[in-house]
């Protein structure tokens, strides 16, 4: 490059130039072949010159791995470290180490997070910079991770509920109300959490019944899933039994009430139908039912 | 010197097919999350080459995002009641069934181990589960399992029931609800008894310190004679949370020969009136007080 600087440059020189130029312009045509001859890395270099690359390159790919393999042991050691309150000694100084550090604080740090959010945290967001608050309430039942609910509460006094994605037949505003959401806004998201969760396993619960039981048939049932009329089906006589379910306390996933009723026969003579009756009772619908026809009592 | 290079050639992909197993190896059990500025951290790291300006602004950025997420944690401790002390996780293989099915239903399946250990309120408890994600698409479904819960000694009795019941339904969110509850009421137990002892330190004492779940009321003018109150948290085993408060007073043979009708009995009963009226710490304030008027 700088060939062709210094070419232009003697341009002005005329009759020098010229030659100059001319001369100039050949060294140049001369350099750029071979570049152009090393680019397309000409004919095969040497059988040497291919063996000596090839064994750069494993060299570089061994020592990357074996980087990436120390790292991730330090950075194991450090974790380890760190939650036994150990004092951390940097015996390395080095950049390297500090990073080493820092990566396993991120690491670290996000954990600790992650375990607030499935120890069912409610994961407080600041949001609106920073005039409101987003909290999440998860739900789940028997191990199943179910439906997350968001509510976004303004911090201005008085505390105002801003927005939520929660369906309307769970009063939020009164339990703001109840739980004195003013002075508690923990308190209220627990209440809330509560009946969120009651609403989430009973409605798992007529899920499972839908999927599991197709004789089962659900004749009546509520947005809340809070009252439940079930027909079942006897399986020698074939005849029909309705049973009705009453969830009065919406934060509970078992039923309050349970009655079982027979058109044909009076069931409240039959001790086994009193069990049965306890049983839905005590159990979760979807795992009475399985027991009520594993002893062959329903269809 | 051609034989000598494809001799050292072969050595070294001997070499790089051995670490890149132990790399697996280390993946397969360690779960650390690399992505973003992490992941860019670990390359600097690992490579030779990174000028010192490139390391510097990659801790800059780094330091910034560890200060950002030590903000967010406080903000979740506060708000949860929970301190987490650690939280490791590993990953773990699912069984071949498993993994089977679910790429029969065209999605793929992955799991991990995760224990957690952590204060609430002084009570320490540690909490080990299995986490399993399904993932079909854009959907992901979550399930818990393996649940084990084990909680510091001293309080396991009042939890032992309400324990095996959460571990068997895997109701981790129910277990830290009601830990919560129980912490609560337990502070507040503690908080009324520390007070009524600093105001009244002639008359009230815990015999079992701090988190005594006793008080004795007694006044030096009648010895042997002394009012017990006891407040005792209990969990039943579906999670609900109780608080309960007693009073017993004790007294001496010959004093109570003293009465012409038991004055044991009325007590208790007096106490449950005056509690439904004053609530407990009102309850307690005002025979306490009644007690100190005495002298």
């Amino acid at each position: 490059m700088t060939l062709r600087v210094a070419a232009y440059s003697k341009i002005n020189d005329t009759e020098n130039g010229d030659r100059i130029f001319e001369r100039s312009l050949s060294c140049l045509s001369f350099l750029e072949a071979r570049a152009r001859q090393k680019k397309i890395g000409a004919q095969p270099q040497s059988r040497t010159q291919e063996l000596k690359a090839k064994v750069e390159k494993l060299k570089k790919q061994r020592d990357r791995l074996r980087a990436e393999i120390d790292v991730n042991q330090n950075l194991q050691k450090l974790r380890s470290t760190m939650e036994g309150n150990e004092e951390l000694e940097m015996a390395d100084d080095s950049e390297n180490a500090k990073l080493l550090m820092l990566m396993a604080k991120h690491t670290q740090l996000k954990d600790a997070l992650l375990a607030h959010h499935l120890m069912g945290g409610y994961d407080v967001i600041k949001t609106n910079q920073d005039k409101s608050l987003c909290f999440s309430l998860a739900t789940a039942y028997q191990g199943n991770i179910l439906e997350t609910y968001n509510i976004e509460i303004c911090l201005s006094k008085p505390l105002r509920i801003l927005r939520h994605n929660i369906p309307p037949f769970i009063p939020v505003e009164a339990l703001a109300e109840e739980e004195n959401m003013q002075k508690n806004v923990r308190g209220f998201l627990d209440a809330l959490s509560l009946h969120l969760n009651g609403f989430a396993a009973r409605k798992q619960q007529l899920k499972l019944v839908k999927e599991r039981h197709a004789s089962v048939e659900v004749l009546e049932s509520n947005a809340l899933c809070s009252h439940l009329v079930l027909m079942f089906t006897k399986p020698k006589e074939k005849t029909a039994l309705l049973c009705s379910l009453e969830y009065s306390d919406h934060t509970r996933s078992l039923p309050t009430h349970v009655k079982i009723q027979c058109e044909e026969q009076d069931l409240s003579g039959s001790a086994q139908w009193q069990k049965n009756t306890q049983l839905l009772q005590d159990t979760p619908l979807h795992q009475a039912l399985e027991s009520m026809r594993k002893t062959g009592q329903i269809l | 010197m051609e034989a000598e290079l494809e001799a050292e050639l072969q050595k070294l992909q001997a070499e790089v097919t051995d670490l890149e197993k132990q790399l697996q190896d280390q993946r397969r059990v360690m779960d650390f999350d690399f992505r973003g500025n992490l992941l860019h951290t670990l390359g600097v790291v690992c490579s030779q080459s990174a000028v010192p300006m490139e390391r510097q602004m990659l801790a800059l950025r780094l330091q910034e995002e560890v200060d950002e997420l030590e903000e967010d944690l406080k903000r979740q401790t506060q708000m949860n009641g929970i301190r987490v002390v650690s939280c490791r996780r590993r990953r773990e293989e699912e069984s071949l069934e498993k993994k089977a099915v679910a790429e029969r239903a065209g999605g793929s399946i992955s799991a991990q181990r995760v224990c957690v250990s952590g204060v609430c309120s002084e009570l320490s408890f540690q909490v080990e589960f299995k986490l399993s994600e399904l993932k079909f698409g854009s959907r992901t479904k979550q399930t818990l399992s393996d649940l084990n819960i084990v909680m510091e000694e001293s309080d396991l009795q009042s939890f032992s029931s309400f324990l095996s019941r959460v571990e068997e339904s895997q109701d981790l969110l129910l277990f830290f609800r009601t830990l919560r509850t129980f912490c609560e009421r337990c502070d507040e137990r503690r908080r009324t008894f520390a007070h009524l002892q600093t105001e009244h330190p002639s008359i009230v004492s815990l015999p079992e310190g701090q988190r005594s779940e006793v008080m004795t009321l007694s006044l030096p003018q009648l010895p042997g004679c002394v009012l017990l109150v006891h407040w005792s948290v209990q969990v039943n085993k579906e999670g609900g949370v109780k608080s309960s408060v007693e009073l017993l007073p004790k007294i001496p043979e010959n004093a109570l020969q003293l009465f012409q009708s038991s004055p044991v009995a009325g007590a208790a009963e007096a106490f449950h009136s005056l509690q439904r009226i004053l609530g407990v710490e009102g309850a307690l304030e005002t025979v306490v007080m009644a007690m100190s008027h005495d002298q």
